[in-house]
């Protein structure tokens, strides 16, 4: 198991896409600060952005934790599951394209050992995006946008019914469980695209049909026409990771949630090892 | 080397584990019966009410045809003030105050650039109805005694603008900035339509200038008052939480607080909201 592990990680490691991932990511960073200075010039009238940070008549709203909570709440939904789909995606559908898979099937491998293996390191490459945006954003907020505490309103972000905060140290604190969080959310995911990628034998057709399901899912969940289905679909319930922000988090809602995500991510790959031990390798 | 079996087994344990902590997590079903305070308590019993239309009809403001309806729930609540929004103006006024026999007095706000005024209804007879000048528009306020008491009580009918984010914003700090000046002598209370869309969930953008004027609107109200609705649920169609009360941050007591979800008739889009508090 621990050297199918280092292999898969020394193939993650090698793979172009790998770190393809944290320069979107870095990308999209410098996106949100632009975007971030340029609201603020437009709203001031060109005035200091610092004028712009009294948001909410508050002196410290707008600082390097409002900066990070807004940039990871953003991308969250849309653009971290891209990259997760990526890599669990290729997993299975890349090595059979590249003719390799049959070779490795040849050997003395357990298969459902070689799709667990395969998914610790999707799971390792979603904790290891996560983390590192987290960090970079919170480098980020603290160097361009400033310190202080983070202050929650109704409204925007949609995580309180009520002007809460949340204080710095204890702030920072929750970026590091929203890590793990959002995680293991990401981890459906990750185990839906595994499942694509023993199910189609094109990698590229493996991560658009996880994307697809997820996107589907997701813009059907905000259309109020579905409003009684919304709580049947696995992306609200991975919507449970932000509940890590609130000023009071909600534990039992939390643990909740994270154990359906589980479910989820147990089903799927069960499913995948199921699928995968009958498939008939013939590339 | 783990058979495969094994995995399967590790898997299939996980994935029970995993349902039964979710089943072990969940929260109990939230009462189907509209949601109130337990405790009764009548010191001061406000209702307000938008009595308007939905914008489907020609005509969105309130209809005389309904005005019998409307008396009766006010009667049957027995409220103290009586916050309305969209009423035509002093006709339909002088109905309902025929309609309530004569146990309550009332006023509507001056016109402001709208089609359409914000009125109250009080028990007490001496009590005094002041305009409230609020930019272009007017809301309306009127200070009493309840039941006598020696403490005095200004109550505001507001209605914000159903459009622009930016104009209820404009709206409401300059009606909060009015009526905290009157908190230091009266117990002052502004109950009515506000139209914050404070739903993040419903906007298809994640971050938007609307939502933020109104989560601003929302939040300087809350620096000075107390939103005696928010347990209450929504007020309006569309699961919208729009009508509130605002009280005193220092209440001693906030007793029933109700959504009266059967009374709207007609097309009507909100259902009134009461409030009993005691101080």
């Amino acid at each position: 198991m621990f050297t199918l592990l280092k292999l898969e990680l020394e193939k993650l490691f090698r793979s172009r896409s790998f770190y393809l991932s944290f320069l979107v990511l870095i990308g999209f960073v410098v996106l949100m600060l632009w975007g971030f200075y340029t609201y603020a010039e437009r709203k001031t009238g060109g005035q200091a952005v610092e004028q712009f940070k009294y948001t909410y008549e508050s002196k410290q709203y707008f600082n390097g934790l409002t900066f990070a909570l807004y940039s990871l709440l953003f991308s969250f939904t849309l653009l971290l599951p891209i990259f997760v789909s990526m890599s669990a995606g290729s997993q299975i559908a890349g090595e059979t394209r590249s003719g390799t898979l049959r070779m490795i099937c040849t050997r003395p491998i357990s298969r459902a050992l070689l799709i667990l293996s395969k998914f610790l390191v999707s799971a390792f490459h979603a904790g290891l995006l996560l983390a590192f945006f987290i960090a970079l954003n919170l480098v980020v907020g603290l160097i361009f946008v400033g310190w202080g505490n983070l202050e929650l309103y109704p409204g925007p972000l949609n995580l309180v019914d009520a002007p809460g905060k949340i204080m710095r140290d204890e702030a920072l604190m929750r970026f590091g469980y929203a890590a793990l969080s959002g995680t293991w959310a990401l981890l459906v995911i990750a185990a839906l695209a595994l499942l694509c990628s023993v199910v189609f034998d094109s990698p590229a057709q493996a991560i658009v049909m996880t994307i697809a399901a997820y996107l589907t899912l997701y813009i059907i969940g905000r259309v109020e026409f579905f409003e009684h289905m919304r709580p049947y679909f696995f992306t609200t319930d991975m919507d449970f990771w932000r509940d890590v922000f609130k000023p009071d988090i909600p534990w039992q809602g939390l643990w909740h949630y994270a154990c359906i995500c589980g479910a989820y991510t147990a089903g799927l790959l069960l499913t995948t090892v199921v699928i995968f031990e009958r498939k008939d390798i013939v590339t | 080397m783990l058979p495969d079996m094994w995995v399967k087994l590790i898997l299939l344990l996980l994935f029970c584990l995993m349902i039964l902590g979710a089943l072990h997590f969940a929260e109990p079903r939230a009462a189907e019966t509209p949601r109130s305070s337990a405790t009764a308590f009548h010191a001061l019993r406000l209702l307000t009410w938008n009595i308007g239309y939905a914008e489907l009809e020609d005509d969105t403001r309130a209809h005389d045809k309904d005005l019998p309806a409307v008396a009766d729930v006010i009667l049957r609540e027995d409220a103290d003030a009586v916050a309305l929004q969209e009423v035509t103006g002093n006709t339909q006024l002088k109905t309902l105050l025929r309609l309530l026999g004569g146990k309550y007095r009332g006023a509507v706000a001056q016109q402001g650039n709208t089609d359409r005024f914000e009125a109250l209804l009080v028990k007490d007879a001496g009590a005094k109805f002041i305009p409230v000048p609020v930019g272009d528009r007017y809301a309306l306020g009127v200070s009493f005694k309840p039941n006598g008491d020696a403490q005095q009580v200004l109550v505001l009918s507001a209605h914000a603008d159903a459009f622009n984010a930016a104009r209820r914003r404009t709206y409401t700090e300059a009606l909060v900035d009015w009526a905290k000046a009157q908190a230091r002598s009266s117990q002052v209370f502004i109950a009515g339509d506000f139209n914050f869309e404070l739903k993040a969930a419903n906007e298809t953008n994640l971050y938007t200038d609307n939502l933020k004027h109104d989560s601003e609107s929302y939040s300087h109200i809350l620096r000075h008052f107390r939103d005696l609705g928010r347990t209450a649920g929504d007020t309006a169609i569309n699961d919208r939480r729009i009508d509130y009360v605002f009280g005193p941050p220092a209440l001693e007591h906030v007793g029933r607080v109700e959504v009266l979800r059967n009374a709207a008739v007609g097309r009507m889009d909100h259902w009134p909201l009461l409030v009993e508090v005691g101080f």
